[in-house]
C-alpha cells in the first residue's frame, strides 16, 4: 500500500492526487432533499393555494443546490505534493489553501449509514491554527481516503524518524492492535454511565412526541385516570404511594439503564484502538462508521478518569487533548471526547506506556499536597455542614436537625482520604496530577508540551502559605481545563514551577 | 532520563532579582482611573440632580450619596496603583520569563521562552503619553496562552520584544 516517502519528494511531481467521488452529486442532492421533505409535506397536502407556488420554491432550491453540488465537484480538487496538502476549489473566485503536511495533526473519517451504502466517506483534516476544521473533503472513495491518511502518517512518521524523540523502529508499518472493546465492554459502558441523564432525556423525548402526535382527548382522559388513581392510593395510605413512587423511580432507571446500553453499543460498535509506528488510529460506530488518526507525540495532556460509579467497578475512561482541539457541542455524541471509552485499572500501565513510551522509567514519585489541607478542607466542610444544620433547624422547627452534626467527624475523614490521594509527580519527562476522592482524575503532560506555568495565592492560601499551581497546554478541550494542584506549600509549588519552566525550555519545540 | 531531585535543577541563588516596572505606571494607572470616575460618575450627578430637583426631600441623602461614592472612588484611584506598582515585577533571562502581579490574588506565571509564539507591543494614547507601552507575549496555549506586561518604558518595552524575538530566530536555526 505504502508508496514512496513524501518526505524525499521533488515539489514537482505530485504524489498524490484527487478529486471527489462523483456521488457528491447524488449524495449531496439526497441529504438536501431530506431537509427539504418536513416542510414541504404540509404544503403540497394542505397549501390548496401555494400549492404550485410552493412546488415551484422548492424546484428552485433544489435546482440552486444542484448547482452549488455541480460547481464544487467539478472545481474541487487536491493533491499531495512535496510537503503540502494542497486543496483548490472555486470557479469565480479560485481559492488554493496549502496545508504543510507536517501541520496535519488529525485526520477524521465519517461514514454515515447512506454514505455506508455506496462506499464512500467523509474526511476531516485538522491542524493546530485553524478553528474548527482546516479542510473537509465530502464525499471520497474509502479507498482514496485511506490512501491520503497513509501519505500523510507517513510523512509524519518521517518528520519523527528524523527527530530523537521516538527512535524509527522496524515495525513501522506493522499495525499493531491496542484495544478493541467487545458487546461486553460496551454494556459495562453504557451501565457504568450516566444513566439516569439519559432516561429523563428519552422520558422528555417521548413527552414532546406524545404532545406533537397525541390528541387532546387522551390527554384530559390520562388526566382523569391520574387523578382517579392518585386518589385511591392516598386514600389505601403512605405506604401504597411511596411504593408506587419506587417502582416509577426503578422503572425510570431501567429504561434509562437499556437505554445508555444501546447507546453505548450504537456509538462505539467495534470500538478499535490501533497504532502504526507513531500514529494512534481508532476506528468505532454501528450505524455511522468513524475513524480517525492522530500521532501520539501530539498528545498534549492525556487524562485517566475514574468517575464514581467506573472506579467501583475498577474501571477508567482515557481522554487526550492534541493541541488546538476544539470542542463541539456534538462531539460527546460522535464520541469523539474519548481516546479509549473505557479500560479496566489492572491494564492501564499498559496502555499509558503505549501513549507514552517513556512514562515507565520516568522514575518520578507522587508527592503529597501540604497536610494543611486536610484543616482546610475539614473546615470548610464543617461550615456548609453547620449551614445546613441551621437550615434545617429553622424549617422543621425541631431539635433534631442537630443530628446532622454526628457528620462532622465523617467530613474529617473524607479530607484525610482525600489528602492521601492528591497529589503531583515531576519526572524528567512527565509532570502528573492526581486528584478527586470518589471520582477520581489523573492529568498527565509531557513536559515538552508545557506553555505557561501558573502559581496563584487567593488570600485563603495565603494564611496559610499555599498556593495553585496550573500548567497550560495547547490543547484542553476533552480533558478538562489545565492540569492543576493545590494546597501545595508556596516554595515548594514555586520551586516545581520554576523546574518545570526550565526543563520545558529546553525541549523542543513542536505540537 | 533518570529522575532528576527538585533541588538539582532549581538553583534558586542563580535566580536574578524582580525587575520593577517603569514608575511613571503609577500616574498612568491613577489618570486611568480618574478619567473611569469622570466617565461614570458625571452623567450620574446630572442623574442626581434632576431627580432631586423632583424629589427635593431626598436631595441631599442623594447627593451625600454621589459625593460619597465618588470620594471613595477617587481615593481608591489614588491608593491602589502603588501597591498595584509594588506587586508588579519580572525577570527574565535566556530561557524563562516569570512574572508576578496581584495583591489579593498574588500570581506569579513562568513562561518558557522557547514556547512564545509571537510578542505584541502596545501602546495607548494615555501611554504614549507618559512614554511607556505594554508588550503582550503570546503561547499556544489556552487557559493562559498570553502573558501582558504593562506599564513598561517604551524604549525598555522595545528593547525587550528585539531580545525575545532575536532568541526566537536563534532557536528557529
Amino acid at each position: 500500500m505504502q508508496t514512496e516517502k513524501p518526505f524525499s519528494a521533488q515539489p514537482t511531481a505530485p504524489l498524490l492526487e484527487g478529486r471527489l467521488h462523483p456521488l457528491t452529486l447524488v449524495l449531496g442532492l439526497i441529504t438536501s432533499l431530506r431537509s427539504l421533505i418536513i416542510p414541504a409535506i404540509p404544503i403540497l397536502l394542505f397549501g390548496n393555494k401555494f400549492r404550485w407556488g410552493g412546488i415551484g420554491l422548492f424546484g428552485l432550491l433544489l435546482i440552486g443546490t444542484a448547482v452549488t453540488l455541480l460547481i464544487r465537484y467539478f472545481s474541487f480538487s487536491y493533491r499531495i505534493q512535496g510537503r503540502e496538502l494542497v486543496t483548490r476549489e472555486g470557479l469565480i473566485e479560485r481559492k488554493e489553501r496549502h496545508i504543510p503536511l507536517d501541520q496535519i495533526h488529525e485526520i477524521r473519517i465519517e461514514q454515515n449509514l447512506l454514505q455506508r451504502v455506496f462506499d464512500v466517506v467523509e474526511a476531516v483534516i485538522e491542524t493546530a491554527g485553524a478553528e474548527g476544521a482546516e479542510a473537509k473533503l465530502s464525499v471520497l472513495s474509502r479507498t482514496e481516503a485511506e490512501r491520503l491518511r497513509e501519505a500523510v502518517a507517513a510523512r509524519s512518521a518521517a518528520k519523527k524518524a528524523a527527530s530523537s524523540e521516538f527512535p524509527a523502529r522496524p515495525e513501522t508499518n506493522e499495525r499493531e492492535v491496542i484495544r478493541k472493546l467487545g458487546i461486553r465492554d460496551l454494556v459495562v459502558h453504557g451501565l457504568t454511565s450516566n444513566h439516569l441523564l439519559s432516561a429523563l432525556a428519552i422520558l422528555g423525548a417521548i413527552w414532546a412526541f406524545a404532545d406533537d402526535v397525541l390528541p387532546n382527548s387522551i390527554y384530559e382522559r390520562m388526566g382523569k385516570f391520574l387523578k382517579v388513581t392518585a386518589g385511591e392510593m392516598f386514600r389505601q395510605g403512605l405506604r401504597a404511594a411511596l411504593l408506587a413512587l419506587a417502582v416509577g423511580l426503578a422503572g425510570v432507571m431501567i429504561v434509562g439503564l437499556i437505554v445508555s446500553v444501546i447507546g453505548s453499543v450504537v456509538k462505539f460498535f467495534n470500538y478499535t484502538l490501533t497504532r502504526q509506528g507513531d500514529e494512534l488510529h481508532r476506528s468505532y460506530g454501528l450505524l455511522t462508521r468513524r475513524a480517525s488518526s492522530l500521532p501520539r507525540h501530539r498528545i498534549q495532556v492525556l487524562k485517566v478518569e475514574e468517575g464514581m460509579i467506573r472506579r467501583w467497578f475498577g474501571l477508567a475512561t482515557l481522554r487526550a487533548d492534541i493541541s488546538g482541539s476544539q470542542k463541539e457541542d456534538s462531539d460527546d455524541n460522535k464520541g469523539r471526547d474519548v481516546l479509549l471509552p473505557i479500560a479496566w485499572r489492572d491494564e492501564l500501565d499498559a496502555l499509558l506506556a503505549v501513549f507514552f513510551p517513556k512514562l515507565a522509567g520516568d522514575g518520578s514519585e507522587w508527592k503529597k499536597v501540604s497536610p494543611l489541607a486536610i484543616r482546610r478542607g475539614a473546615k470548610a466542610g464543617i461550615i456548609i455542614l453547620g449551614i445546613i444544620t441551621i437550615v434545617v433547624i429553622a424549617t422543621t422547627k425541631s431539635w433534631w436537625g442537630l443530628g446532622l452534626g454526628l457528620l462532622a467527624p465523617l467530613v474529617y475523614w473524607l479530607n484525610v482520604k482525600s489528602y492521601h490521594i492528591f497529589g503531583y509527580s515531576l519526572g524528567s519527562q512527565y509532570f502528573r496530577t492526581r486528584q478527586g476522592l470518589l471520582g477520581r482524575a489523573m492529568h498527565i503532560v509531557p513536559i515538552e508540551k508545557s506553555q505557561v506555568i501558573v502559581v496563584r495565592q487567593s488570600p485563603f492560601d495565603r494564611r496559610l502559605n499555599l498556593a495553585t499551581l496550573s500548567v497550560d497546554t495547547a490543547g484542553q478541550s476533552y480533558t478538562g481545563g489545565s492540569p492543576s494542584i493545590s494546597n501545595l506549600p508556596l516554595d515548594e509549588a514555586l520551586q516545581v514551577a520554576r523546574t518545570l519552566a526550565g526543563e520545558a525550555s529546553r525541549a523542543g519545540t513542536n505540537f | 532520563m533518570e529522575a532528576r531531585a527538585l533541588v538539582e535543577t532549581t538553583s534558586q541563588s542563580s535566580l536574578e532579582p524582580f525587575q520593577p516596572l517603569d514608575p511613571r505606571a503609577i500616574k498612568l494607572w491613577r489618570v486611568a482611573e480618574q478619567i473611569a470616575v469622570a466617565v461614570f460618575m458625571l452623567p450620574s450627578l446630572i442623574g442626581v440632580l434632576i431627580s432631586s430637583y423632583w424629589q427635593p426631600k431626598a436631595a441631599v441623602l442623594m447627593i451625600a450619596g454621589w459625593g460619597f461614592l465618588t470620594s471613595l472612588w477617587l481615593w481608591h484611584s489614588l491608593w491602589q496603583p502603588p501597591r498595584r506598582y509594588q506587586a508588579w515585577g519580572y525577570r527574565i533571562d535566556d530561557r524563562v520569563l516569570e512574572t508576578r502581579s496581584g495583591r489579593i490574588f498574588q500570581t506569579t506565571r513562568l513562561l518558557p521562552l522557547n514556547r512564545l509564539q509571537h510578542v505584541d507591543l502596545q501602546q495607548g494614547p494615555l501611554e504614549r503619553m507618559y512614554g511607556l507601552a505594554r508588550l503582550e507575549l503570546h503561547t499556544a496555549g489556552t487557559q493562559n496562552a498570553s502573558l501582558t506586561i504593562p506599564g513598561l518604558a517604551h524604549e525598555e518595552a522595545v528593547r525587550l520584544r528585539d531580545y525575545l524575538v532575536a532568541l526566537g530566530d536563534t532557536d528557529a536555526n
